[in-house]
């Protein structure tokens, strides 16, 4: 049975033919371990690294320097939350974080820092007010997602930005959902964007971003080597590579710049315009259905829908909908706190995320079967 | 053929240094910086000519040059 993929907030799915092949190539291509030796295959995948650096900074309006290559954007998040919050800090997250988010801000808690949750309210006024309550001298740094995993809502950054930088607070923003999707770039006010590479960037999994302004350098949580300062002990004190320790994945950044260029190239407003008109026509067919509750607890939102059927758990309509050939997410999408925000617990919700490669003809094909289960059960 | 090395800091400076020298037209190569010119692994660029100008122009971009050295190629 042809599956229709409709779990792009996971990782989008197909890659872009530019991405698969940027991707198979690349282990011959660029078999030299880059920034490592004196040879011409190091030189060489050292060259597409530094080349690929220069495409993610340039969409993240940072510098090559300052754009550090991870593992995914939970791996981002780490590296920014824990190297620069301090015991006895104060940390500010927002009750829509990912786990991504929460369980590294749970675990500094447990070592003596201060976790204050700014709830997240219906309006962007009554979420900024809550922030702005919390944000008061002693606040070492803020965390808040550029637009939530659960619903897509999108968050007033900029105003969290202006704030953070008035009381001389570090900002980091989650841009796991965002990036690729809207516009977001350090010109936003923020002071670290992680992200993912295999979601809206369209990189292989295994990817991801840590974009700097440069204004803070994180201690580490991982020391090795970084080809730079061999001769010292002490971890290398200058970006990037203080913070890439180890081998790169050369394939998984080759597959990323070329996923970063496929999006430049077919353009983020397009592919927005595409996957919100998307999100529209499920929506509208949505409402139509009696016992379908939709959850949108805001005003914008990246191309994102949750949404349950009364009676029936997420994680049986999600498995029902897989029988019948469509991807979509059921559960908690390992963000428990936005689900008690949207008051969504234990059972979560089904979470349909459309990319570039969907069709109104896939999203009706999928409301027809919500519409089935919805009428006669599983 | 006798070129300057630049020591820089890592091979993303060196990177940079070349795409920006390049860029305006200079002769520039990356090459690992040796042993008695810095410690570590670090990275430098090979010029041919004017090693004062072009260190001029890397500091002004923001690439620091730790250390600078002779080759004969």
């Amino acid at each position: 049975m042809k599956m229709v993929y409709f779990d792009n907030a996971a990782t989008t799915y197909p890659k872009p033919p530019s991405v698969v092949k940027a991707t198979a190539e690349a282990p011959v291509k660029y078999g030299g371990n880059p920034g490592r030796s004196g040879h011409a295959y190091s030189y060489n995948s050292a060259a597409m690294v530094y080349d690929a650096r220069c495409t993610a900074a340039g969409m993240f309006k940072s510098s090559p320097e300052n754009t550090v290559f991870t593992g995914n954007c939970t791996h981002s998040l780490n590296l920014a939350i824990k190297g620069i919050v301090r015991p006895h800090d104060r940390l500010v997250i927002s009750s829509m974080e990912h786990n991504s988010v929460a369980r590294p801000a749970y675990a500094l808690s447990k070592g003596g820092v201060t976790v204050d949750v700014a709830v997240v309210g219906k309006t962007d006024e009554e979420t900024l007010k809550n922030f702005h309550r919390l944000i008061t001298p002693g606040v070492r740094c803020v965390v808040c997602t550029a637009a939530n995993n659960v619903t897509g809502r999108i968050m007033p950054i900029r105003e969290i930005a202006d704030m953070c930088r008035c009381m001389g607070v570090c900002f980091i923003v989650d841009g796991a959902q965002a990036c690729g999707i809207i516009p977001l770039s350090l010109d936003d006010g923020m002071n670290f964007i992680c992200t993912a590479g295999h979601k809206g960037l369209y990189g292989v999994t295994g990817t991801g971003l840590l974009i700097s302004d440069g204004k803070y350098v994180p201690e580490t949580i991982i020391e090795g080597g970084t080809g730079a300062t061999s001769a010292e002990l002490e971890q290398t004190g200058f970006m990037p590579e203080r913070l890439e320790s180890g081998t790169l994945n050369t394939v998984g950044i080759a597959s990323l710049k070329a996923g970063i260029d496929y999006v430049n190239s077919y353009g983020m407003d397009d592919i927005f315009y595409h996957e919100q008109s998307l999100c529209e026509i499920l929506l509208d067919g949505l409402k139509g259905i009696d016992n379908v509750t939709v959850y949108r607890n805001g005003n914008h939102f990246v191309p994102i829908v949750s949404f349950n059927i009364e009676g029936i758990s997420s994680s049986a309509v999600s498995g029902a909908l897989s029988e019948r050939g469509f991807a979509l997410r059921g559960g908690l999408h390992c963000a428990p706190l936005a689900h008690k925000t949207l008051g969504t617990l234990p059972e979560g919700t089904v979470r349909f995320s459309p990319s570039v490669f969907n069709s109104e003809t896939d999203v009706k094909k999928l409301l027809t079967e919500v519409k089935k289960i919805s009428k006669d059960g599983l | 053929m006798k070129y300057t090395l630049l020591a820089v800091s890592s091979i993303t400076y060196a990177m940079k240094a070349k795409k920006l020298l390049n860029g305006m037209g200079i002769f520039c190569e990356v090459s690992k910086t040796p042993k008695n010119l810095a410690s570590g692994c670090g990275y430098s660029v090979r010029i041919r000519d004017n090693p004062d100008y072009v260190a001029g122009i890397l500091e002004k971009n923001g690439i620091a040059v730790k250390d600078r050295g002779t080759v004969e190629m």
